[in-house]
């Protein structure tokens, strides 16, 4: 029965109390640990397709009379277009349209930001459309621009209000602190980068549109487009059937979706617009840079007893404001703890979420002080983990529904237990160290969702939902779910995604919540199809429904009888057999995350300040794992996404005028396979028993959360060095040997003087 | 566009210099046209009349870095700067040739600002973000030159053979002046043609990068040992290939605040270059 409830929704850290319509989830969790298929590892089951270059990507989409867009975009960080002239661009050879401010809310006539759309053109060709966009006469009035994080904090100049938290009270818990440790740490803007550019299609036909994208999610861009056109919902399809890459920053239309519709409107053709790897790097979302000044104090036993914090989130122009204190709130336990966000509104190019936003960042923070602490007091970094150990969530009084990070601890002792003989590797200029860091997020998604079956005559299943695949292997996943449920072999099952006019409605993949919400959908809809063949065999073999069972595609029952599938289902003839199965909600009054742990083994150079990375030991939990083979592979990605941000990424502005300097693979620099190191993936894999059927949280963020810190604790415990800011470059390496040459000089001479 | 296949040297150089550019494996020249840092009508084609090859001392100006990379008989700093330049892919195309013709990688001039390089007022890195800039040579223009193997060949002493010409590699680099921005001495119409080695005693080439591999350098420095004499190249320091006197110079460096640790990576380069080119042959 449907159910009509109120319930906090969460998407990448951000709640909303949302009425919701959740169906019972009455089936029992399957027992812990590897079953037929699920648990197990598994290659892609569009592997082979997308090696061979068969997967259709939006950038492959080639329509009839398709045209291409460029975009105009302002080279100054805050300015005013006092005069456009257009005529030059549509008089231009192969241009069919062009529009500007007045025409599309997308477009503005005030830009904020460098990379701010101004006007667009669609032509036959790329490269007349971008050689008409030159010819656009701009008189521009430029403006001063705000650029500096703290000086808009100076000035309120906010995106949001201010977010202060303060439980038990911060001052007295100081009061109480034998050892007290400050410091002021700060990341960078890195980019998303993804392989496919941000881009869309827009078609119109037949008084509606349909979009083909690389997205995040199929029905947030049907929502935002529809509202955006004026359309019913159903008059806008959108389609996603591969995708290349998105990381948080593809779950909205951005501007080129309205731009190319608007274009395709005008034109009556198909019309692409698709950023430019220099655009993508300049206009299509970052993970925002931030300030943290933060205090952690701590009695002489290493009981934490206060924790502190101001954190300024350099936003951009628009965009939201992560959680960045969320980690100093959320991980230990601590009675006393205050902080303040400040969301900065600069004239730079707006964020957009990015693989855990706020907690990458706050985490390295938060861990790198947890870690002088540890110095301070004495205490082995582990041990001090384990002492502030948060049996639930101390900032609303709930409790967890599963922790298992105290087994995520206990898997982490073998590896931290090498740091004598890591240490010892130390030769010459090349000093070895080992450092760990703990990690805290969500991961539990929601409901809604749901998911529909067909099993054929021939015993086949095919999964219809109206999901996407953003490359993190789900409809590897939603096969092994349906697989297991239905008790067929996995080749049996298809599944049929990206198409919002093909399946009902389906989750984001955002927040790592894809396998969480879809996969308890696909499950329960995989029963609902199951019943229905018990039913139709216990009629058909004049036997009684409890006694019978789908194993391996044959039909089984307790008294030894065993049929193959199509025996039963070969009866429909052209006939089906439908499921359908919606997700329930999330367990009432619990706090659903997810947590681990990673221990770092890393080499420095400490006279070209050249850091190395040797060695990472990456222990989750993340409920039930469903693809042994896919999880190690998002664990990995993750590990490696965050070495970049750790290591060598960097988006540079000039700093006079804002004006983004890396704007090119070059420049932008991602690590190479050669700067990849072991990783070593250990998943707990406990069902969290309180969540769905499934027991599954999300895995796609937890792994980028702790590298910077793990690496950042390894370097201080190879060097002595203290680590502030990302990333870690030569020059940040060289400050931090030096003071930390200093601070042992100091103690020295102390000491001497005693 | 027009794409010319002269058939020979001669007649290649007679095409070039009204605005043509000479085009050999492309991987600097087509970047730079599609980012309009530099137009051309005509591209001459040089391939078919630039020599390809090694030779005992000589080297084509049209080996690919992947061939040099490759050749036991290169001595070892050259053969590192290929090694450690750029990507497989971008070594199988580039040239050497082409390679010590390289423009800078500086973020200003490759994003077309109006700066003093491109023949405007000032220099934007000196004021800017600067951390990839020079610390020698930096009075007007702060950029950095990028190339790995001209840093080699400047401490290997090596000389050119052009259509016009017989030079050391060191002749071929000027820091560039207020009535010429140029950073190099080659005619528009001069093609160069080979690239002659000298045969050190030992050499060797340290690059330090953002990341280990396909990564401009931070700093890189040649060292090539003829008997007691060193002679140090350093890449990444200053508008040019930089030739260093002695270890001892790098004091006299004249950083920007952002590049002042570029000097401590240089003295640990040069000091372990030092050390390899003690004892090490060729």
């Amino acid at each position: 029965m449907a159910r009509l409830i109120r319930t906090e929704k969460e998407v990448e850290g951000r709640y909303e109390e949302v009425w919701i319509v959740v169906d019972e989830d009455a089936l029992d969790q399957w027992p812990a640990g590897p079953l037929t298929t699920v648990g197990r590892r598994v290659p892609r089951v569009d592997g082979l397709a997308r090696a061979r270059g068969q997967a259709q990507f939006t950038a492959d989409l080639q329509l009839p009379g398709m045209l291409h867009t460029a975009v105009l975009r302002s080279p100054y960080a805050r300015a005013r277009v006092t005069s456009l002239d257009l005529e030059p661009a549509r008089s231009a050879p192969g241009v069919r349209a062009a529009i500007g401010p007045a025409d599309e809310d997308q477009l503005t006539a005030e830009p904020s930001y460098v990379g701010h759309a101004v006007a667009a053109v669609a032509a036959d060709t790329f490269s007349q459309a971008q050689a008409a966009v030159e010819r656009i006469v701009v008189d521009w009035e430029v403006l001063e621009p705000l650029l500096d994080p703290d000086e808009a904090v100076r000035q309120e100049s906010f995106v949001s209000d201010v977010a202060r938290y303060e439980r038990g009270d911060f001052e007295r818990g100081l009061g109480e602190a034998d050892v007290v440790v400050e410091a002021e740490y700060r990341t960078q803007v890195v980019v998303h980068n993804s392989l496919e550019t941000h881009q869309a299609v827009c078609h119109w036909e037949d008084e509606g549109i349909t979009i083909y994208i690389s997205t995040q999610y199929i029905w947030g861009i049907r929502a935002a487009m529809a509202a955006h056109l004026g359309l019913p919902p159903d008059k806008v399809r959108v389609i996603c059937q591969a995708m290349g890459g998105g990381f948080g920053a593809k779950n909205s239309p951005g501007d080129y979706t309205p731009i190319a519709a608007e274009l395709a409107k005008r034109t009556g053709r198909p019309v692409r617009c698709a950023l430019t790897r220099r655009e993508e790097n300049v206009a299509a979302g970052n993970r925002n840079a931030t300030i943290q000044r933060l205090t952690a104090g701590a009695t002489s036993d290493g009981t934490l007893v206060a924790l502190g914090g101001d954190f300024v989130n350099a936003v951009g122009f628009s965009g939201w404001s992560a959680t960045t204190e969320g980690p100093m709130k959320m991980l230990y336990s601590c009675d006393n703890v205050r902080t303040t966000q400040y969301p900065a509104k600069l004239n730079l190019p707006p964020m957009a979420a990015f693989r855990a936003p706020g907690f990458v960042e706050g985490t390295f923070a938060l861990e790198c002080l947890l870690d002088e602490l540890a110095v301070k007091l004495g205490v082995d970094p582990l041990e001090l983990r384990r002492r502030n150990y948060a049996d639930s969530d101390l900032t609303d009084d709930r409790p967890f529904s599963s922790k298992n990070l105290a087994e995520c601890y206990r898997r982490a002792e073998p590896h931290w237990a090498k740091r004598d003989e890591v240490r010892a590797r130390s030769q010459g200029p090349w000093k070895h160290g080992i450092g760990l860091a703990s990690q805290i997020w969500y991961g539990g998604g929601g409901p809604p969702s749901y998911a529909w079956i067909r099993v054929g005559s021939d015993g086949r299943a095919q999964v219809v939902t109206a999901m996407q695949d953003i490359g993190t292997g789900t409809r590897t996943a939603m096969a092994q779910i349906a697989a297991e449920e239905l008790g067929v072999p996995l080749g049996h099952v298809q599944v049929s995604l990206g198409d919002s006019a093909r399946g009902p409605f389906a989750s984001i993949s955002a927040g790592s919540s894809t396998v969480p919400s879809m996969g308890p959908a696909v499950r329960s809809a995989a029963a609902d199809a199951k019943r229905q063949i018990i039913e139709i065999a216990a009629q058909r073999f004049h036997l009684e429904e409890r006694v019978l069972d789908l194993r391996e595609g044959r039909i089984v029952s307790a008294d030894g009888g065993s049929w193959p599938l199509t025996e039963v289902t070969g009866l429909l003839e052209s006939g089906q057999i439908l499921g359908k199965g919606a997700r329930g909600p999330n367990p009432a009054g619990m706090q659903v995350l997810t947590f681990g742990v990673q221990v770092a083994e890393v080499a420095v150079d400490v006279e070209t300040g050249e850091v190395r990375v040797d060695k990472i030991v990456a222990i989750h939990d993340v409920g039930r794992v469903i693809n042994a083979l896919g999880a190690e592979s998002q664990v990995e990605g993750g590990i490696i996404q965050g070495i970049g941000h750790t290591l060598s990424e960097e988006r540079i502005v000039d700093p006079a005028t804002g004006s983004v300097l890396t704007r090119t693979l070059d420049a932008y620099r991602m690590p190479t396979i050669a700067d990849v190191p072991e990783i070593v993936t250990e998943l707990v894999d406990i069902p969290d028993e309180h969540l769905t059927n499934l027991g599954s949280k999300g895995l796609g963020e937890p792994p980028i959360i702790p590298v910077a810190a793990a690496i950042a604790n390894a370097i201080r415990d190879a060097t002595g060095a203290e680590i502030r800011s990302l990333p870690i470059t030569r020059e940040e390496m060289f400050r931090a040997l030096r003071e930390a040459d200093a601070r042992e000089k100091e103690r020295r001479g102390a000491a001497a003087a005693v | 566009m027009e794409l010319l296949r002269p058939s020979s040297a001669e007649e290649a150089t007679g095409a070039l210099g009204n605005g043509s550019r000479a085009l050999a494996g492309g991987t600097e020249l087509v970047p730079l046209m599609r980012d309009g840092l530099l137009k051309a009508e005509t591209l001459v084609d040089v391939r078919g009349v630039v020599p390809r090859g090694i030779a005992g001392n000589r080297i084509g100006a049209g080996t690919t870095l992947a061939e040099l990379e490759l050749d036991a008989q290169i001595p070892q700093a050259l053969r590192e700067a290929c090694a450690q330049a750029a990507s497989p892919q971008l070594r199988s195309m580039g040239t050497i040739g082409g390679n010590l013709l390289q423009a800078t990688r500086c973020w200003y001039w490759r994003l077309g600002f109006d700066c003093w390089l491109h023949g405007g007022e000032k220099c934007f890195a000196k004021d800017g973000a600067q951390r990839e800039h020079a610390i020698f040579g930096n009075e007007q223009c702060a950029s950095a030159h990028p190339s790995d193997v001209a840093a080699a060949l400047l401490a290997l002493d090596a000389t050119l053979r052009t259509t016009r010409r017989e030079f050391a590699v060191a002749e071929l680099y000027r820091l560039p002046t207020e009535e010429n921005r140029n950073v190099t001495t080659l005619a528009p119409d001069e093609l160069v043609l080979e690239i002659e080695l000298t045969t050190p005693d030992a050499s060797t080439y340290l690059k330090a990068m953002d990341r280990r591999k396909w990564a401009f350098p931070i700093v890189g420095v040649a060292a090539a040992r003829f008997g007691s004499e060193t002679r140090f190249a350093l890449a990444g320091v200053a508008p040019i290939p930089w030739l260093l006197d002695s270890a001892a110079a790098l004091d006299d460096a004249t950083p920007l605040p952002g590049t002042a640790y570029k000097i401590e990576i240089a003295r640990a380069l040069v000091r372990r270059a030092t050390h390899a080119v003690k004892s090490a042959s060729r």
